[in-house]
């Protein structure tokens, strides 16, 4: 019994170290001190800071967050002052009326951190420079797209293209990323600079960088004292005056190091995690207030159907296997509930309601499908608030009741499973049942394997096997094939017959398609075992949706027409059916208010996308106040 | 030819052959994987930004060329065994232009201490306990140790990692639960930073000596259970020699050989890495570096740790067979 006694004791009297011997920063102040997971993990060439060099290095250390800068940006939110933040531009981009050509004008008074102020020079560098070097990041586009780069004044360059593009000011708009700007001062010193590390960085954006750990675990940014000579001082002073960006480990340690206040951004966290520190941790908080809380980013995972292979060459076919998809059950079994869903092939999230879903919705509702016996309504409006009341009685009043909050929250309709119709779809595409089974034309069974990424990403994972359960109990041989890292491999290969993927991403807080629509036109479709260039992976191609492509390479990024063109996209992928949209991808990022306020928010402050591996967020650095 | 020399030859032999091989299979597996590197480059560059379909197809041409993959398999082997030869596993190709010998260079030492650290605890401590109890079988604390080892032995080490980490990270936070040292210290060898590289490394020496001392514990308890039998013991004890000199110089003494050879192995595989350790600390090291080189098909990385792996190991069993002569004339008649 002593024994026992003496540990008692033991434990009672060192109890109390726990409240002072955690302490993850030396010598910084943690109320100076922002602290912000890097999902890119443990950086294994952790000295790496050439941006320019392809995947050498880390890039969502901090680096292009708060150290590089380019001519725009383009939220997927509502942004600080509107969407479109011309940055290092003073202007938007100004081209000429065949898109041959595009000048932009420079904002003058800003610098890099070494005092050197950034000016044409820099451009010019920039772009010769990635002519001339095979190999960099943006080397490929530029040599395509560039014939001649000239800078008539310090603020002014001009770009001659080599056939007429109108989106190409998009290589340098920042969704997520886009071309950074050289410091030519730096790299001009370089003679092979693909094998510069470019350690320490000099940088455009308002921190530099502090220390790192040579094993990649950490990065510590410092605001510059010159931060006013940086494009988001506009917007004011940035808050932190030290961003961390860490590794934190795996999604329940993530949630660990929130709940001891050590970690203030978790980029992404598995849906329970996220519930978790809902319940326990009050001053974490995600994108919405309440569940579902992650934020939906302008990515829409679905069900891809490889167009070629024959299984799927029938719109019929496809339309069948979409009404045996009971979204409500993908939503629990992939996000417990907190996905936003998505019948269209439009992500759900920034300007995508406000162009899309919203003004379709009268059109979904009367979209009449034909079965060969019968014309029916696929379209269920009432879905998403479906999904809202089926989990109510457990999370109570933190499912928004107010109709149009339930559908920013949840999505708004989807495909009402129909067994009886996806019957007489499979029939009239000349598949049988033979028992409890089906079979193709050929007399084969109707076999399909469905690819899912697996432990690297569980959500979607998981979304994939219910979808081939839904189909298994419907007589399909449906099962998933867990495909690890050759995920990317097979995907480019066509090495798949259906897979949960994403081949649509937009810009997020502008309706332009083009970002990922011009990708899809058939001129880009290789035949089976060549690589499919991102990013139409499901190998589909259609006359009309070739036209809606070519129309809209004519016309501006702002041109009202291209709104409409996005519609007739829209409604061609109902009709076709060639993938099918489940939802958006939502962001489990969680915010801690411990230490810092004026995060990002759906309701109140939705100002920028709060996922910090974003370029975006150098936005939230001036929204960020220390909590008094 | 004396004995031994021919014996150290054969020896030698064997060495070079296991080597020979393994690296073989090494380079053969890692490049069967259905991964490729510059796929996995393509695909993470073009993941979030607007990229032109065009230039993908440049793209992945340039990279070939960068990353020096557009010969046939017989090439790259043929350029893989010249590089070996001087010490150099080529750039990596996840985190190109880097040498992957810098790479493992930088990890290496903290796996190497966190296994030598928790291998040799383990070993000591395991084997001494283990020892005492085989001699002292009514000792009621050793029984109750026994038993202790018993009950974590089984359990994958993974689980006693979990276990920590939620009652030092969470419940009861005393501890780091991430990462070898604290943010934004110098590593110069301070006083600072060497505490912080103690209090960093306790959970996961922890979380393998916890499961790893059970086996030393068993196997030294039943060798010292055998050896207290033979005759030599018995008649020591009735000549009235000390016990603890019996059980230093007669029993552990004896019982120890095999234990050695299996703490020569186990250290010799310390530079696989311990990666599920490695992953649940966010400790750094190989193993981190391996995982992520299979994720990103990046098979000179693979292959440069595998190498280092079977070279340690194929080194550590040449050492114990170039020893045991010396040890055991047995083996030298045989």
């Amino acid at each position: 019994m002593r024994l026992w006694r003496a540990v008692a004791a033991l434990v009672v009297a060192v109890w109390p170290l726990g409240a002072i011997a955690q302490g993850t920063i030396s010598d910084l102040p943690r109320k100076e001190t922002l602290i912000v997971e890097n999902p890119e993990g443990t950086i294994k060439n952790a000295g790496w800071f050439n941006i320019w060099a392809i995947n050498a290095g880390s890039q969502s250390n901090g680096l292009q967050q708060l150290g590089m800068d380019t001519f725009w940006y383009i939220d997927p939110q509502k942004g600080v002052d509107g969407v479109w933040d011309n940055s290092l531009a003073s202007e938007k981009p100004i081209y000429n009326a065949d898109f041959t050509e595009m000048t932009v004008k420079l904002r003058k008074g800003i610098t890099w951190s070494d005092g050197v102020e950034f000016t044409a020079d820099d451009v010019l560098y920039t772009i010769q420079t990635h002519m001339k070097t095979n190999g960099l990041r943006w080397s490929a586009p530029v040599q395509i797209n560039v014939a001649e780069v000239s800078a008539p004044d310090p603020q002014t360059v001009v770009f001659k293209l080599k056939k007429p593009n109108s989106r190409f000011h998009a290589l340098f708009t920042v969704r997520w990323n886009a071309m950074w700007m050289m410091p030519k001062h730096v790299f001009e010193k370089v003679p092979d600079i693909t094998k510069f590390d470019n350690n320490p960085p000099v940088t455009l954006g308002a921190y530099t960088l502090k220390s790192f750990d040579p094993n990649g675990k950490w990065y510590i940014w410092q605001k510059r004292d010159d931060w006013k000579r940086t494009t988001v001082a506009r917007f004011g002073e940035p808050g932190p005056k030290y961003v961390a960006y860490i590794d934190p480990g795996p999604p329940d340690k993530r949630v660990i190091a929130q709940m001891n206040h050590e970690l203030d951004i978790i980029h992404d966290t598995s849906p329970e995690g996220m519930f978790k520190l809902a319940k326990d941790s009050p001053t974490s908080h995600g994108w919405f207030k309440g569940f579902p809380y992650a934020h939906p980013d302008p990515t829409l995972p679905a069900v891809l159907l490889n167009a070629e292979n024959p299984m799927f060459k029938s719109r019929d076919v496809r339309w069948a296997l979409a009404l045996l998809i009971d979204i409500k059950a993908v939503s629990l079994a992939s996000y417990r509930g907190a996905a936003t869903i998505s019948a269209i092939a439009i992500p759900p999230t920034g300007a995508g309601p406000q162009y899309y879903h919203e003004p379709l919705e009268a059109w979904l509702k009367t979209f009449e499908l034909d079965t060969g016996k019968r014309k029916i309504k696929p379209y269920d409006p009432t879905i998403g608030k479906q999904i809202a009341d089926m989990l109510r009685p457990s999370l109570k009043d933190q499912i928004p009741t107010d109709p149009a909050e339930i559908a920013k929250a949840f999505g708004r309709g989807w495909w009402k499973p129909n067994p009886q119709a996806a019957t007489e779809l499979l029939q009239r595409a000349g598949y049988t049942k033979k028992g409890d089974k089906w079979y193709m034309p050929d007399g084969k069974p109707f076999t399909i394997h469905v690819m899912v990424e697996g432990d690297l990403r569980p959500v979607m994972t998981r979304a994939g096997s219910m979808v081939a359960q839904q189909w298994r109990q419907f007589g399909i041989d449906a099962s998933t094939v867990v495909a690890q890292g050759s995920m990317f491999d097979r995907r480019q290969a066509g090495d798949y017959e259906a897979m949960i993927s994403w081949s649509v991403e937009t810009w997020g807080g502008h309706p332009d398609l083009a970002y990922f629509l011009d990708s899809w036109h058939s001129q880009f479709v290789v035949p089976p075992g060549k690589p499919q260039p991102a990013r139409n992976w499901q190998r589909w191609s259609n006359p009309e949706l070739d036209k809606i492509i070519e129309d809209t390479r004519k016309i501006g990024f702002d041109d009202p027409k291209g709104v409409e063109l996005g519609r007739d996209y829209v409604k061609l992928m109902v009709r076709e059916m060639p993938i099918i949209p489940l939802m958006s991808y939502n962001v489990f990022t969680v915010m801690d208010e411990t230490y810092w306020t004026g995060y990002p928010n759906a309701a109140t402050a939705p100002y920028t996308d709060p996922v910090p591996n974003w370029g975006n967020t150098k936005y939230m650095m001036v929204k960020l106040k220390p909590k008094q | 030819m004396s004995g031994y020399g021919l014996y150290l030859l054969t020896r030698l032999g064997q060495f070079a052959l296991v080597v020979f091989i393994g690296i073989n299979i090494a380079f053969v597996v890692t490049h069967a994987t259905p991964i490729d590197p510059v796929e996995q480059s393509i695909a993470a560059s073009t993941q979030f930004g607007s990229i032109n379909p065009e230039a993908i197809e440049m793209m992945r041409q340039s990279l070939k060329e960068l990353y020096g993959l557009q010969g046939g398999l017989w090439d790259q082997y043929v350029t893989f065994w010249r590089r070996i030869a001087v010490g150099d596993f080529g750039p990596s190709l996840s985190a190109f232009p880097t040498p992957v010998s810098t790479l493992i260079a930088r990890a290496l030492p903290w796996t190497v201490a966190l296994l030598v650290v928790s291998t040799l605890l383990t070993w000591v401590l395991g084997n001494l306990l283990g020892g005492l109890a085989g001699y002292y079988r009514r000792n009621r604390a050793l029984r109750f140790a026994g038993i202790l080892a018993m009950a974590f032995h089984p359990i994958p080490y993974y689980i006693v990692a979990f276990l920590l980490l939620i009652v030092f990270g969470y419940l009861w936070p005393v501890l780091p639960i991430s990462g070898g040292y604290t943010m934004n210290m110098e590593q110069d060898w301070s006083w600072e930073f060497i505490l912080s590289l103690l209090r960093h490394g306790i959970l996961p020496v922890a979380s393998l000596a916890l499961v790893g001392l059970g086996g030393w514990f068993m196997g030294m308890r039943s060798l010292v259970s055998n050896v207290v039998t033979e005759d030599y013991v018995a008649y020591a004890e009735l000549a009235g020699v000390e016990r603890s000199r019996i059980l230093r110089s007669y029993v552990m003494r004896n019982a120890l050989v095999p234990q050695v050879t299996g703490l020569a192995i186990s250290l010799g595989s310390i530079f696989n890495g311990a990666i599920i350790t490695e992953q649940v600390f966010g400790y750094p090291g190989v193993g981190t570096l391996l995982i992520s080189a299979v994720h990103a098909g990046d098979y000179s990385l693979v292959l440069g740790i595998t190498t280092v792996s079977i070279l340690a190991v194929s080194f550590a069993v040449l050492l114990i067979d170039l020893a045991y002569p010396l040890l055991d004339p047995r083996v030298k008649a045989r």
